[in-house]
């Protein structure tokens, strides 16, 4: 309960940090804090938190993509705040740490680790985004053929 | 028409949406919509670094415009303004002069105050430090140092000097504050302070442009931008493990 706080405040600051309008700055909060439930649930389910992260994103991108239309906003305003709390911080650290400290072999397996949470993170968001756009797409294409055979 | 007063208007368009961390394919669409909201038939390429656009009007005489892009921020706001103003072109018309002034007002909206954003800077920092499972203690120091690294890294923006030198100090000042703290009180957790108080540093924007970029073909701009996220990771970096190699010896 109090991560969820936590996380709902860890998308909103970055998103006055970024200069959001101050209506939608309470949108982009809620965002961080979908994405941080999805992948709290899924990391606590399945035991992976590289597959929690991919969905914890996607649900951040199909909730930016809705209010988006909702807000009138571009969903990128809402996403890039909300994705926050998933971003591997303190793995990206440990990784300068073990370099620093001669630790190589450490250092490689937490580089890994925070690129494939960043590749997660991205794709997640992408995976949403190219979907409910090619669904646009194909209904935008059905309606041309229509009206071209009518 | 006059064509080359209405390219202007599209490239300022084009200007700031790329100026505020704006996804190309944003950027594009908007310069041609306005273009072609006053009859003019434009072409545009956009790039990280520099903006193109070339078109004609009714008299078939072409014209193009180059605009390079020297200052990168990020901005959402004005996007937002931005892409309510060109809905609105296509919707309704409006007269150039009235359209310029528009944009130039949206060229020149105010940035939020400054104590402001350095509160949220502080606060991030002890989020982040309290969601990486830190204590109290470590959210209470990283804040102070996150708003010094954001007090730095807008003075040096401000004067002009290239961005990853910024970062690079940024790193250097974050690693010795945070050891300072481990020496006077020598119970918090130093990669939790650390990892919180840069996180507003994090190239965010930059990797979600970049897959956005990709996904619309737009690839120079796309690989540029995942450049341009590594190396803020590489100068932070840096910059941290030199304090972090003199402050173990």
């Amino acid at each position: 309960m109090e991560e969820l706080l936590l996380a709902f405040f860890g998308s909103f600051f970055p998103a006055i940090l970024f200069n959001t309008e101050k209506k939608i700055l309470g949108w982009a909060g809620v965002s961080g804090l979908v994405g941080w439930t999805v992948y709290k649930v899924l990391t606590y389910l399945t035991g992976m938190p590289v597959l929690a992260t991919f969905f914890g994103a996607a649900a951040i991108g199909f909730y930016s993509e809705i209010m988006a239309r909702r807000l009138k906003t571009p969903a990128s305003v809402l996403s890039i705040s909300g994705m926050y709390p998933l971003v591997p911080g303190i793995t990206a650290y440990l990784v300068v740490e073990n370099i620093v400290t001669g630790n190589l072999s450490a250092a490689l397996n937490k580089g890994i680790e925070t690129l494939s949470y960043a590749g997660a993170i991205a794709f997640g968001i992408m995976f949403v985004t190219t979907s409910m756009q090619f669904q646009a797409k194909y209904k935008e294409f059905f309606k041309r053929k229509k009206k071209s055979e009518a | 028409m006059n064509t080359d007063r209405v390219l202007r208007l599209a490239l300022l368009a084009g200007e700031i949406l790329m100026e505020s961390g704006s996804e190309i394919y944003r950027a594009e669409d908007t310069a041609r919509i306005i273009s072609k909201s006053y009859g003019v038939n434009a072409e545009c390429f956009f790039m990280p670094t520099g903006i193109f656009i070339s078109g004609y009007g009714g008299d078939k005489k072409v014209i193009s415009l180059m605009k390079r892009i020297t200052n990168r921020t990020v901005d959402l706001h004005r996007i937002e303004m931005i892409n309510s103003f060109s809905r609105k072109l296509n919707e309704e018309s409006i007269s150039i002069e009235e359209a310029e002034r528009e944009l130039r007002k949206i060229s020149e909206y105010p940035y939020r105050n400054f104590p402001s954003m350095l509160t949220a800077a502080a606060f991030t920092a002890s989020v982040y430090s309290l969601l990486f499972k830190g204590t109290i203690i470590d959210a209470l120091i990283a804040a102070p140092i996150s708003a010094v690294i954001y007090l730095v890294n807008s003075g040096i923006s401000k004067i002009g000097f290239f961005q990853f030198f910024s970062l690079f100090v940024s790193g250097i000042i974050a690693g010795a504050l945070a050891i300072f703290a481990k020496k006077v009180y020598p119970l918090i957790n130093i990669d939790k302070v650390i990892a919180g108080s840069i996180m507003i540093l994090v190239p965010g924007i930059a990797i979600t442009s970049a897959i956005k970029d990709a996904l619309k073909g737009d690839l120079v701009s796309s690989v540029a931008r995942i450049g341009e996220a590594m190396l803020v990771v590489v100068a932070v970096g840096v910059g941290l493990g030199l304090m972090i190699i003199i402050g173990l010896h």
